[in-house]
Parts: C-alpha cells; structure tokens; sequence
C-alpha cells in the first residue's frame, strides 16, 4: 500500500490499487477529479474515469446505467450534492433496483466541510441515506479506514455509501488495520461507567475524552462504530449490554445517524440510557479543530458531557 | 414483419394495453398508444433481443423514460413471449403484481432498467451505452422520452454527457404528441422545439411521422449510421393513436375506459374480437 494522508487520498489510492487488477471498476465525476484526489487515477487508467461535467444527477443516472450493464462505478464529489442534489437518483434509480453502484461523499461533517462553510459542509447524508433500503452504509474513522472502508465497498454486493472528510481528520488506526465487518471496534477498555461510541473523524477527541474522564475516577469503554444500520449489531449490542450509560458522539445532525442508530438497538433489545452529542444547527466557516471545538466536539465537553450524565 | 404487419402488430399491442387498463381499472393509456408504433418496430423488427435470455449481455437495451406509458411496455413484452404464456390479465396496478404503476427492473423480466420518474432516461441509457463502449459490445440503447419530460433539466445533462462521449450507439426516440399532463407543451413552456434543441446540443437529429412504421425504421437505419453523435428522433405522435375518442384528447393522459369505450376499442384495435 502506497502511502497516503487523508481519507480523499485514501480513496483515491484504494481506487488505484483496486483498478490494477479489476477492469469493472471505473470512476464517475462530477467534476470531482481534483476535489477526490483522482488525478492520477485517470491518468493512469483513462478508460475507467468518466467525466460528466458539473451534474450530479448525471453522475448517479450514468453510474446506474453502468451498473445496469456489468461494471462497478464509484461516484464521488462533496457529501450534499450526493446525497441531496442526486437524492433521488440514489434511491429510485441504485437503491430500488439494488444496482452495485458505490458512492463516496467528501466534506462530510463539520470537519469535512471546515472553511466553506455550510453550502459545502454537510451533516444530513446519513439520516437521508438510513430511509433507502439496501443501502450499506460505511463511516470509516480516519484516512486508514477509508481506504479499506473504499475496498470493502468494492466486494459488498448493491449500493454502498463511504463517509469521507477533506484531510483534516486525525489518523488513529494502523494502516493495516482492516476494515471491521462487525460494525464496531473496541478501542479502549478502562469500566463499564458509561460505554462511548464514536462514529467518524472525532474518534481522536472522544478517545481523549476517556482519558479526561479517568482521570476523573470516572472508567468507560470507547468503541468505534464504523458501519450504520448494519444487518448484525450482535457485537455492539454486546458492548451495549454492559453499561447503562451510552454516550454516541457524531459530527453529523442529532438526527438520523449513530444516535439514532444506537437509539434505536436500545429501544428494541434492552432499554437504556442514550445521551447524543451531535449538531442541532448549522455550522458555519472556520478552522477545522476550533470549529468541532466551538460545536460541542472538544474532547472536554464530550467528557463534561458524559460525566454530567452519570450524576 | 412487413410493414402492414408491424402496422397490425401496433394496433394489437394497442388493444392490449387499453384492455390491461380497462381490466386494470387504472392507468395512462393515451401516453401509451402514442408509443405504440414505435414499440412495435423495436421489438418485433429492430431490437436484437432474446426473450428466453432477458439478460443477455449483447442485447440492445431499452428504456421507457416516460414510464407512465408502461401498458404498451408490457404488452409487448408479453406478446413478444418475455412471460412464457402470454398474459390474459396483467392485474396492472394491483397489490403483488409483477406489473407495477411504472416499469421495474427486478419485478418484470425484459425490462431493462427501472423508470417512470420522469427526466432519468437519458443520462441512464447514456450510461448503459458508455459501458457498452468500454466493454466493446456492439449493443444499441434505446430510449423514449416524451415531449413534455424534455421539461425536466436532468434530461439535459444526460444530453450533454452522450454528446461529449460520442455515443453513437444511444438512439433516443422523442414522443412529440404535444400534450403533457396539465395540458399543452407548448400552452406550458411556451414552445416544443426538440429538434432544434438537441442539435445545438450536438446530437444527431431527425424528425419523422411516429405513426409511419417505414419511416421509423429507416430513421433507426439513419441513427445507426451516424458517427460519433447520439442520435434522437423526433416523432410527432398523436396522443391516445388508434382509438377514436382517445385521440388527441388529453383526459387520456390518465382515464379508464367505460364498457362502452371498452366495445369500441374491441371494435377499432381488435377487429371485434375481445
């Protein structure tokens, strides 16, 4: 594996390494070839990159029509102009028919979107994407995991959606650490006080918030939950079941993503406590640390969070 | 088929889908008599088709854009032997029935691509004609969209990308019957000038009498040969063809018809035999 830094340079080289070897797998632009980091992507495999011009809809309509004939297109471009823009493309024309069609959305969150502000900087997709049926729903934590998050989406039968930022998420898994089909990943064990469960690029911020919290005396578990709605939560229903505080952290809205997914595994298997730490409002421009800072993400307010839950 | 057969094999398809409404007790039947003369060349004449092998790779596609008029769709398929048996009644509409509202991909077998969500055609037979290209299969994708669909911008990004690749195995047929659902294209947008529009995009363009079966497949001949364009015919349709009180009359767009019409339709379609 060549070596890369962030999750559009995750992709983008999971692309390349894939394409050496699978002729079905092709690029589908929506002008996105800079924003994906795919340019020597197409330079070296001309053939497998079709550019549309700025149309999003035509991206997911020609994908599905490819798709339709054999072939594995990957749509990428900002998180909205997927998710929002191309919406019903995505599900009347990929998810409805169940077509192999793959789509990775960049800028996602806060921390994706940054200093665009709100207009490229998106925190809807997963609620919009958790309504469609047989959608796979992939949020990898960091640029590691995007990378094999990208490959594990190539050999997932039907429609399957990567969650990807802009390069500004901190890398907290091995290069080599592979992409968990359980759907979660233990990564620290200090005590069943409260479980935390992380989703995306704020992994980093709520593995430093444990350690705040032990330093207060207060011991919790942290889990990475890389796959949303998935068809076995066995193993985060386990982990569920030794606490009774859960805490989700998601730099996405309060509604729709892991909250609303942990939410729901807590209603239907064994009622418990679940305090949501995600947005309610709109985001705005700004640095990247200080806007999740700013927006409730500080590894001192998840902790501040959480402790004040377990008073 | 010789042309006076394609002509009969229209007007049988025709009563078909009248027949699969009237039973049906829904659906758009004007849109799909409009249509008819088309389908019926397509697949009785032009498309290279295998229907014990709906999913062979070499076929030529189709798509109906303008999925509303799906009854026709359905009745050739049929009668074209996708079904085994051909069906007597097609419970279109109805709760479990393989014959949904608009075509579907995994419900019915010959239908290659889900539709009915007006504007997506183009840009998805674009993409079957791209792969196509890429997997070097000599196949044609062909697609119907109607006059007033032409109206929904996403249409015009799929012209854009087949223009720019050069798909000359795309052919697009433009059902130009001149009415929408709410009436008039042109009452509605102000003008109904697709010819002009899709050659200023960079298509190959032809404009024909939708009802001539001769002029249809020679205008297929013609968008074949055309090198390096995607092709769109222009056909001037007449909405609710064949049937004398559906022509022309757009409170066919959607409708049902009395045991009346019913008889009149067994008389004009089916030579009196229902």
């Amino acid at each position: 594996m060549a070596d890369f830094k962030g999750t559009r340079e995750a992709f983008a080289q999971a692309l390349l390494d894939m394409a050496e070897d699978h002729d079905k797998i092709l690029f589908v632009s929506p002008d996105s070839l800079k924003a994906m980091r795919a340019t020597k992507f197409a330079e070296l495999h001309p053939d497998q990159y079709v550019e549309v011009g700025i149309a999003e809809q035509c991206a997911v309509d020609a994908a599905a029509g490819l798709a339709a004939a054999g072939l594995i297109p990957f749509v990428g471009t900002y998180v909205g102009f997927l998710t929002m823009r191309a919406c019903e493309q995505m599900r009347t024309f990929v998810a409805y028919p169940n077509l192999n069609v793959k789509f990775v959305g960049i800028n996602a969150g806060l921390l994706g979107g940054e200093r665009e502000g709100v207009t490229h900087q998106f925190y809807e997709d997963l609620g919009i994407l958790s309504t469609m049926p047989n959608f796979t729903i992939l949020t990898p934590a960091d640029g590691p995991q995007t990378y094999h998050a990208v490959k594990a989406a190539a050999s997932i039968p039907g429609p399957v959606y990567v969650r990807a930022g802009s390069g500004r998420e901190i890398d907290v898994y091995a290069k080599d650490a592979p992409f968990s089909p359980d759907g979660i990943t233990v990564w620290k064990n200090y005590g069943t006080d409260a479980l935390l469960l992380s989703s995306g690029f704020v992994l980093d911020r709520t593995l430093a918030a444990a350690e705040i919290l032990k330093a207060q005396g207060i011991h919790v578990t942290v889990a990475d939950i890389n796959i949303l709605y998935g068809r076995n939560p066995e193993k985060i229903l386990a982990e569920m079941a030794r606490v009774s505080q859960i805490v989700t952290v998601e730099d996405h809205n309060i509604n729709g993503g892991l909250g609303s997914y942990i939410s729901r595994l807590a209603c239907e298997n064994e009622p418990k406590r679940v305090k949501r730490i995600a947005l309610t409002t709109f985001g705005e421009s700004g640095p990247a640390k200080e806007l999740a800072d700013h927006y409730g993400f500080s590894p001192e307010a998840i902790a501040k969070t959480t402790a004040d839950c377990l008073k | 088929m010789n042309t006076a057969e394609l002509k009969q094999m229209a007007d049988h398809l025709r009563f078909v889908a009248v027949d699969m409404v009237y039973r049906g007790k829904d659906g758009h039947p004007g849109p799909a008599l409009s249509i008819a003369d088309i389908v019926a060349t397509l697949y009785y004449d032009q498309m290279r088709i295998d229907p014990s092998r709906p999913d062979w790779e070499d076929r030529d596609r189709f798509i109906l854009s303008k999925g509303h008029a799906c009854p026709i769709y359905y009745a050739a398929l049929s009668e074209r032997g996708y079904f085994g048996e051909k069906v007597t009644d097609f419970h279109l509409r109805a709760l479990g029935s393989k014959f949904q509202g608009h075509p579907v991909m995994n419900k019915t077998k010959g239908v290659d691509m889900t539709s009915g969500s007006l504007g997506n055609g183009i840009a998805i037979g674009a993409g079957m004609a791209l792969a196509g290209k890429y997997r070097h299969k000599d196949y044609h994708v062909f697609v119907i969209v109607g006059d007033g669909e032409l109206q929904e911008g996403i249409c015009w990004e799929g012209i854009n990308l087949a223009a720019g690749q050069r798909l000359d195995n795309l052919i697009v047929f433009a059902d130009k019957n001149n009415w929408q659902s709410g009436g008039s294209v042109a009452d509605t947008i102000g003008s109904n000038n697709i010819k002009e529009r899709f050659e200023a995009f960079g298509w190959h363009t032809q404009e024909i009498d939708g009802h001539d079966i001769d002029a249809i497949r020679a205008a297929i001949k013609a968008a074949k040969e055309a090198q390096g364009q995607p092709s769109v015919i222009v056909c001037n349709c007449v909405k609710g063809k064949g049937l004398s009180f559906m022509e022309n009359d757009n409170v066919w767009h959607k409708g049902v018809p009395t045991d009346e019409q019913y008889k009149i339709a067994v008389k004009e379609l089916a030579g009196g035999i229902e």
